[in-house]
């Protein structure tokens, strides 16, 4: 993204885009935190009314880092916590394999369904850091950003997270 | 030793050949790469964000973005109540302040710079708070004892005279014409009309109609604190007047004119004792008594 608009965010242009760029991170996020919709829509929308606002005192390359925190004082009252439900996209990979063999579908899916029960055992912490690098595909320096942590803590997130799912997979089998 | 967290090292793609090599040949490898396989798969419930845009939009308020003060509902109130209090602060140092004690009561007080005062029945105060250090005037009407803290010029003044001072104690009593100063420590200026006196400490000083006089005083604070009214060469009516404010009673007298003065000290507490030494020195009897009103005849 180039933006060389001396209003910076405040151009309706800019702001749009920095909005499309972006909303899917945090709204999704926000998810990954609470595993309710309406609560990361409602945060997400917050968020960047604030941005939207404030748009001459906050400069484009902070409008990121701006809109996380805004989300995450936001949250700080949240504690609620339902089950994030998650679904499978139809990935690439899943389609040129749909002509394998059933049992190895059948086994496929047994494992899909056990990998999300997982999902749903691990802490908070260990979960947005987790999904934030799955789905997202953050880089661990851009999560450890949003989260506001070091790099070196969402690394232990990470790690803490697949031995966590490890274990309670083969816990099911 | 810092902790290695190979795991998140894996997933990010980080690990040395080595490192891999050596994690290839766990058993818990072949899990590990369907998690993260799957996981990649996964995806978070849809969201409409056009529709989160056009409400961002058309939800905030850009303009004007700054939001005057006084279109709030709390900086109204909260301006309405500094408004009161700039008032309150301003009408009670500028105005006069008035202390009174009614008729039968004695009231203490202190002045903006820690003087005491004790105002005696019947007595009424009037002074300005506002710059009271620089200007200590006050208005007396009765008799008040004053313990003046040092500073600058005190000044009492009364419909009879006026009385300076430069931080002392004593006591000014300007009654029926007749202006009593009693000084307890240091010095004290009164100015009676055109006649100045200095007086020190343990003398009074008596201004009746046309006449002077000076005294020594032994107490070291007026008798009246205590309880005690003590008269000096004292008309009975002038006794009778302080009785009924001291009391707070009304006291009629039935009788000749006495011109007899009186010296001597009467209880401050105690109507029946008072009355008994004014009637034997005068020669009346008590005809009525009660606590409002008390009717003294010739015996």
């Amino acid at each position: 993204m180039e933006h060389t608009d001396s209003n910076g965010i405040c151009e309706e242009l800019v702001f749009s885009r920095f909005f499309k760029a972006n909303v899917k991170s945090l709204r999704n996020y926000l998810y990954f935190k609470f595993g309710n919709e309406e609560k990361a829509n409602d945060i997400t929308q917050e968020s960047f009314i604030k941005l939207w606002e404030n748009c001459k005192n906050v400069p484009l390359e902070k409008a990121k880092s701006y809109i996380y925190t805004i989300a995450n004082n936001a949250s700080l009252n949240e504690i609620a916590h339902q089950k994030v439900v998650l679904k499978y996209a139809q990935s690439q990979t899943q389609k040129d394999r749909t002509n394998l063999n059933p049992e190895f579908l059948i086994e496929e899916e047994q494992f899909k369904q056990k990998l999300e029960k997982a999902i749903d055992s691990l802490t908070e912490a260990q979960r947005t850091a987790f999904l934030l690098h799955r789905i997202e595909g953050k880089k661990y320096h851009e999560i450890a950003v949003i989260l506001d942590i070091s790099v070196k803590a969402v690394e232990k997130r990470i790690h803490g997270a697949l031995i966590t799912l490890r274990t309670e997979i083969e816990q099911f089998k | 030793m810092e902790e290695k967290y190979e795991l998140a090292k894996w997933l990010a793609g980080e690990m040395t050949e080595a490192e891999l090599q050596a994690f290839q040949n766990t058993p818990d490898y072949a899990t590990y790469v369907k998690i993260a396989d799957y996981s990649s798969q996964l995806k978070a419930p849809d969201f409409d964000s056009d529709l989160l845009y056009q409400n961002t939009l058309s939800k905030a308020q850009k303009e004007p973005k700054v939001i005057p003060l006084y279109q709030s509902k709390w900086m109204k109130i909260a301006a309405v109540f500094v408004v009161l209090l700039g008032l309150t602060f301003f009408v009670k140092t500028t105005s006069t302040s008035t202390e009174i004690a009614e008729n039968g009561k004695k009231t203490s007080f202190a002045l903006p710079d820690h003087s005491q005062i004790v105002l005696n029945s019947g007595s009424e105060i009037e002074y300005k708070k506002w710059n009271w250090d620089n200007n200590r005037t006050l208005h007396l009407k009765g008799e008040a004892y004053f313990k003046v803290a040092h500073g600058k010029k005190f000044e009492v003044s009364t419909q009879l005279g006026t009385v300076t001072v430069l931080g002392t104690q004593f006591n000014v009593k300007a009654r029926d014409n007749r202006f009593d100063v009693t000084c307890y420590e240091g010095r004290v200026k009164v100015v009676h009309n055109n006649h100045e006196v200095i007086i020190t400490k343990g003398t009074s000083v008596t201004f009746d109609a046309d006449t002077f006089e000076q005294q020594t005083v032994q107490n070291t604070k007026p008798e009246w604190t205590v309880n005690q009214i003590v008269f000096k060469k004292e008309k009975l009516q002038r006794i009778l007047n302080e009785l009924q404010r001291q009391y707070n009673c009304e006291i009629v007298l039935n009788a000749n004119e006495n011109l007899q003065l009186f010296s001597g000290t009467l209880p401050a507490d105690n109507l029946k004792t008072a009355l008994q030494i004014v009637s034997s020195t005068y020669h009346l009897k008590i005809s009525k008594f009660e606590t409002t009103k008390v009717i003294l005849e010739d015996f």
